[in-house]
């Protein structure tokens, strides 16, 4: 193990220029990302000496997480906390400026109509427009606004679909083959000599999604790690077992048009269980945040 | 009843003093309750065993007296080491000032409660724009709507790298719709920009160096 922490801790750390922005839902499934990094420093080399052999091999993993698009629905109490805040704030609330327009012409037009009407009283210029037919013209154009279904049952079923679910976060699973089956778990590749942990997280993610797909890592530190040793069988005296490090990452808004592989799932984490070993869920639950 | 004990808690002092004076001072008090004896100014038990038993303050390290200048100095910028980022600016802006003011106390309040120390918290200029529409006869346009942009800075002195994934995550997740989260590295050039331009002492400035 002594040889990747070293290298990690002595290099200098990249900086990050992020920019999320949470808008509303356009043709887009995802939130406008922009990551620009500034410095990165060349990974120094280890000499021969400082690598003490183990016999866990290192494998690093990427955790993909593609985050809601929308917010979620309110529960029945909330939405009835909601109701009465509204009306809350609305009884302490002042009249605006358009609601005092609307009370000064409804009252000039009283005026009017009552029978000492004094055509020299009325001072000021007349308006073209009457404040009632600016808002009759304002709700006409919200009538025809038309906003897109928050939720299609159709693609929520579908669960190779990026788009799924946009109430919710979901994170990428893949298949791979690990020794002699196929399992679902998060894409991971095995570290090589000369490249950081982080490197091999991201060759994992390219390894495993289409070209277009753009990810953002979090930071250079892993948020977690599973270790398990392979089978009686296939130890030998240098390799006793795998130590995998997780490494997470959001889904930027990149397109993920092209059509990923058929062996990707995106689910939320109370599906994950259905996918994963035990062992390795009860791991990686712990850093996947059910927000 | 009162009277009678404070008169007996007089007399204890008198027995076990021997001058005098302290003999006639004393005995006004035994006709007069303790608490109306004589003028604020005159101070009466100088001699007594118990004189300046409340003070303190003579106690107290001596501090150096503040001065009022400190306020709106710039802190030091941090420079990023191996294991930390410098500081950054985490910036959250929005056209909804209650929900971009809450977020950014949920910043803050966050990063109290993970131990990561905020060095300024602030508010940047607001920016109004207008929105103007062609009208549906003719070429001119008018005002539609005015859209004001609200910013706000959670500055943080130093971000641990191992903590700053687990910190990215959370802050992600919370964000509200409408509003844009951006961190980035605090420069000078920032700091700079929050002061409002003095347009008289920039010309002045010009006509020395002319």
């Amino acid at each position: 193990m002594a040889a990747p922490c070293r290298k990690m801790a002595s290099r200098s750390f990249s900086q990050l220029l992020c920019y999320f922005s949470r808008t509303a839902v356009g043709s887009g499934a995802c939130r406008r990302f922009s990551v620009t990094s500034i410095d990165r420093a060349t990974p120094r080399a280890s000499t021969a000496a400082d690598r003490a052999t183990s016999p866990w091999s290192l494998m690093a993993a990427v955790c993909l997480q593609r985050l809601p698009v929308i917010t979620a629905d309110c529960s029945p109490i909330e939405q009835r906390f909601k109701q009465m805040l509204q009306q809350m704030e609305l009884e302490k609330s002042m009249l605006s400026d358009h609601e005092l327009r609307l009370m000064e012409d409804a009252e000039r037009m009283s005026r009017r109509q009552a029978d000492d009407y004094d055509s020299d009283e009325d001072l000021g210029d007349q308006e073209i427009m009457m404040t009632q037919d600016l808002e009759d013209s304002w709700e006409q154009r919200l009538k025809n606004f038309q906003p897109a279904p928050r939720v299609r049952a159709d693609i929520d079923e579908d669960l190779t679909s990026v788009q799924r679910c946009l109430a919710d976060s979901l994170v990428l699973l893949a298949e791979q083959q690990v020794g002699a089956e196929k399992l679902w778990l998060l894409p991971q590749a095995a570290w090589q000599e000369g490249e950081t942990l982080r490197q091999t997280a991201e060759r994992a993610l390219n390894s495993v999604t289409a070209a277009g797909v753009k990810a953002t890592f979090l930071g250079n530190a892993p948020c977690g790690v599973y270790k398990y040793k392979l089978p009686k069988a296939a130890r030998t005296e240098n390799s006793v077992g795998v130590k995998v490090f997780f490494f997470k990452a959001i889904l930027a808004d990149g397109t993920p048009g092209s059509a990923p592989t058929a062996s990707l799932l995106w689910l939320k984490k109370g599906e994950l269980q259905k996918y994963l070993k035990p062992a390795y869920m009860m791991n990686v639950g712990r850093f996947i945040l059910n927000l | 009843m009162n009277h009678i004990f404070r008169k007996l808690q007089v007399t204890f002092p008198q027995q076990a003093s021997i001058l005098n004076q302290s003999l006639c001072r004393a005995t006004p008090s035994i006709q007069h309750p303790v608490w109306c004896t004589a003028a604020i100014n005159e101070r009466q038990y100088r001699d007594m065993p118990t004189h300046g038993i409340g003070r303190w303050r003579h106690l107290l390290l001596k501090q150096a007296p503040k001065k009022k200048k400190d306020r709106n100095q710039q802190k030091e910028l941090v420079s990023a080491t191996d294991t930390a980022y410098g500081t950054l600016n985490v910036t959250v802006s929005g056209y909804d000032m209650t929900v971009v003011e809450h977020y950014s106390q949920y910043i803050h309040n966050f990063c109290n409660r993970l131990n990561i120390k905020v060095a300024e918290s602030y508010a940047l200029p607001t920016k109004s724009t207008e929105v103007l529409l062609m009208q549906e006869q003719g070429n001119k346009t008018y005002v539609d709507a005015v859209l004001k942009t609200h910013r706000r800075v959670v500055q943080l002195s130093s971000l641990n790298a191992s903590l700053c994934p687990v910190f990215m995550d959370v802050i992600l997740k919370n964000q509200p719709e409408g509003v844009q989260l951006s961190v980035q590295e605090h420069t000078e050039a920032d700091y700079q920009t929050r002061f409002k331009a003095r347009p008289e002492l920039e010309g002045l400035v010009a006509q020395i160096n002319h």
